[in-house]
C-alpha cells in the first residue's frame, strides 16, 4: 500500500428491513446516527463525502445523490463528493475511493455513506430494477435476475462436487444465528433451523427462500481519516491495509466456469499483498452471502480450502466462531438483509466494532487482529476485497 | 488475457458449415403471451430500429428466422453479444455470422415468483446457458417446452425466434422431444 495511512475510526448503521420511509431520509437518520456515535466529530471538519447508492434512480427516481446525501447529513464537503456505483458493491466502493482520496491527500477526513431503498409498493417494479443490473438488451428480456444466476452456479456446484442443500442450509443457518445477536439486522430475533430452512419454497431451483438475501431499506456510514487526525475519534481504529478489485465478464455468456470465481481470488490476492498477510492470518472476513451458494464459492475462491470443499467447510463449522476463522459474524446478507449501497459500509462497520469490541458476546470473534471484506456485485462478474488491521497504533 | 479470461472460452471449434449456408428466411412464429405495451425505461426488451442501434441487422436476421452474431475475422473471434469493435484487436471490420439452431443446456433454473415488470404472467418459466453447436459460445435464455422439474444438463435444445407483435422479435430456446 502506497500513500498516507488511512484508518476507519468509527461508523453506524440503520435499522436494515422493509421500513415505512424513504431513501432521503434514512440519509438523515443515518447522519445523526453517525454523529452521535461520534461526539468529537464536527461537520465542518468533514471535507469529503463519497455516496455509495446502486439504484437511486430505479428506486426512488432519483440521481445526483452524492449533493442529496450531504444536504440530508448536514454535511457541506469543500474537496471531494462523488457517488459510487458498482451496483451490490456500492458500499465497498465509496469506502476504497475515500481510502484513495485520503491516501493521496486530496482529502484527510472523509465520510463513506451507504443508502438504499428497495421495497416499494410494487415489487415487479422493485424486481425490474434489479434485472437492470445484468445486461439489459441481451439478458434482461429472458427474465434475468440474481437468483436464477446463483442457482445456476448451485446446481454446477452441485453437479461437479457433489454439494447438497443441507450444506447450503449450514451457512444459512449460521448467519441467521448471527444475526440473532444484531438489531439492527432485517431477521434479528427470527430463528432458521436447518430444518426450518430446509422446508422453506424453492423460489429458484435449487435455492431456497432460506438460500436468498432480501430485498432491503437500510442506510450506513463510516467515518475515513489521515493517521495524525485518528487520535481525535477514537482509540481502536480499523487500519485500510489492502484493496483488490477484478472485473471479468458481463454478459452471461461470458461467465465462463460458474464455480470457480478466479476474479475473487485475484482482488483477495492482490488485497492480502498490499496488507503483507496470507489468508491464514486473517481473523473473521466479512463475505458477499447474496445466496448460500455464494458465501460457499467463496470459502473456496479465498483459498480456505480446496475448490469443491466448500460446502463441507460450511457443513463442518469451519467458518463458524471457533473454526478456522469467523465468517460473517454480523450476520450476513442473509441475516442482516441486503440494501445494496449499504451492504458494502455495514460490513464495515462491523470490523470497526468487531476491533473496538463493540458487539453483543455471541457474536465476538475472540481478540481479532485482521479482517477481510469482500462484496461480490452482479453477477459475480466483479469482486471486491479490502483487509484491515486492527492493530491501534499506525 | 487473465486466467479467469481464458476459462470462459469454450471448446474452441470451428464452426460447422451450416452457419455458412442457411439463408432462407422463415416466418417467425408470434409470442403466444400478448404483450402490454410500456415505456421503454419498464421494458426490457430492446429498441431494435437503426435510428437507435448500429445492430439493427441482428434483429434483421433474427426476423428472417436466423439467430447471428458477429465474427471478427481478424483473430477468429466469434463475439457474444454482438458488437460494433472486437474486444481483443478493436477491429471495426465485423462481419456476421449465422449461429447452430441448436445446443445443449449447461445449466438451467427457473422463475417461480419475483420476476421483474411485463414477466408476471410468465411465472414460473425456466432459464439456462446453452452451448451452441460447434461455436465456441454459450448463451443465456428462456427456455420453453417442457417445465423446469423436465429439464436436465445435456439435454438439447433449439433456437427460437419469436415476434414480439409490435414490430420486434427476440429469441429464446425450446427443447426438441
Ligand atoms: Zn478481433
Amino acid at each position: 500500500m502506497t500513500g498516507r495511512p488511512v484508518a476507519l475510526v468509527g461508523g453506524v448503521t440503520t435499522a436494515f428491513g422493509v421500513r415505512p420511509t424513504t431513501w432521503a431520509e434514512m440519509a438523515q437518520e443515518v447522519g445523526a446516527a453517525l454523529f452521535r456515535a461520534i461526539p468529537t466529530l464536527r461537520a465542518e471538519d468533514v471535507d469529503s463525502l463519497f455516496v455509495g447508492a446502486a439504484e437511486p434512480e430505479r428506486f426512488a427516481f432519483q440521481s445526483h445523490v452524492a449533493p442529496l446525501a450531504a444536504e440530508q447529513m448536514g454535511l457541506q464537503p469543500h474537496r471531494v463528493i462523488q457517488r459510487t456505483e458498482l451496483a451490490c458493491a456500492s458500499g465497498q466502493s465509496a469506502i476504497r475511493s475515500a481510502y484513495a482520496a485520503i491516501a493521496a491527500g486530496l482529502s484527510d477526513i472523509a465520510v463513506a455513506v451507504g443508502v438504499e431503498k428497495m421495497n416499494l409498493p410494487s415489487m415487479a417494479e422493485a424486481n425490474s430494477a434489479m434485472g437492470c443490473v445484468m445486461d439489459r438488451p441481451w439478458d434482461g428480456p429472458h427474465g434475468a435476475t440474481a437468483p436464477p444466476f446463483f442457482a445456476m452456479v448451485a446446481q454446477r456446484h452441485m453437479m461437479e462436487y457433489g454439494t447438497t442443500e443441507e450444506q447450503l442450509a449450514a451457512v444459512s443457518e449460521k448467519n441467521h444465528r448471527f444475526a440473532n445477536s444484531n438489531p439492527h439486522a432485517q431477521f434479528y430475533a427470527k430463528k432458521f433451523s436447518k430444518e426450518k430452512l430446509l422446508g422453506l419454497p424453492v423460489v429458484a431451483p435449487p435455492l431456497r427462500l432460506g438460500d436468498c438475501s432480501s430485498m432491503t431499506d437500510g442506510a450506513a456510514a463510516v467515518l475515513l481519516v489521515a493517521d495524525k487526525f485518528v487520535r481525535k475519534y477514537t482509540e481502536t481504529p480499523a487500519w485500510v491495509r489492502g484493496t483488490g478489485q477484478y472485473s471479468d465478464f458481463h454478459n452471461l455468456a461470458n461467465a465462463g466456469s460458474l464455480t470457480k470465481w478466479t476474479g475473487m481470488t485475484h482482488a483477495a490476492r492482490e488485497a492480502l499483498r498490499g496488507a503483507k498477510v496470507a489468508i491464514g492470518d486473517i481473523d473473521f472476513a466479512e463475505i458477499h452471502d447474496c445466496f448460500t451458494i455464494s458465501e460457499i464459492v467463496e470459502y473456496e475462491a479465498l483459498g480456505l480450502c480446496s475448490p469443491g470443499e466448500g460446502g463441507a467447510f460450511a457443513a463442518d463449522g469451519r467458518g463458524d466462531l471457533g473454526g478456522d476463522l469467523v465468517v460473517n459474524p454480523r450476520g450476513g446478507l442473509l441475516g442482516c438483509g441486503h440494501p445494496l449501497g449499504a451492504t458494502g459500509i455495514a460490513q464495515a462497520v462491523e470490523v470497526y466494532q468487531q476491533f473496538a469490541k463493540q458487539v453483543p458476546v455471541a457474536r465476538q470473534v475472540p481478540d481479532p487482529e485482521w479482517a477481510l471484506v469482500h462484496n461480490l456485485s452482479g453477477s459475480a462478474n466483479v469482486h471486491s476485497v479490502m483487509v484491515y488491521h486492527g492493530g491501534g497504533a499506525s | 488475457m487473465s486466467a479467469g479470461a481464458k476459462s470462459r472460452r469454450i471448446a474452441p471449434t470451428p464452426a460447422s458449415s451450416d452457419t455458412e449456408t442457411r439463408s432462407v428466411p422463415r416466418a417467425v412464429p408470434p409470442t403466444e403471451r400478448p404483450r402490454e405495451k410500456r415505456p421503454f425505461l419498464l421494458d426490457f426488451f430492446p429498441l431494435e430500429g437503426p435510428d437507435q442501434t448500429r445492430l439493427s441487422r441482428f434483429y434483421d436476421r433474427l426476423r428472417e428466422g436466423r439467430l447471428s452474431t458477429t465474427r471478427c475475422p481478424k483473430d477468429d473471434e466469434w463475439h457474444w453479444p454482438p458488437r460494433v469493435a472486437c474486444p481483443k484487436c478493436h477491429s471495426e471490420e465485423l462481419e456476421w455470422k449465422d449461429l447452430p439452431e441448436r445446443g445443449r443446456i449447461y445449466a438451467f433454473s427457473a422463475v417461480l415468483g419475483g420476476a421483474p415488470m411485463g414477466m408476471e404472467a410468465d411465472v414460473p418459466f425456466s432459464v439456462g446457458l446453452v452451448d451452441l453447436n460447434g461455436v465456441p459460445l454459450r448463451l443465456f435464455g428462456r427456455i420453453e417446452g417442457r417445465p423446469w422439474p423436465e429439464l436436465h444438463v445435456g439435454d438439447s435444445v433449439r433456437v427460437e425466434p419469436y415476434d414480439l407483435g409490435d414490430g420486434r422479435v427476440f429469441y429464446r430456446f425450446r427443447t426438441i422431444d
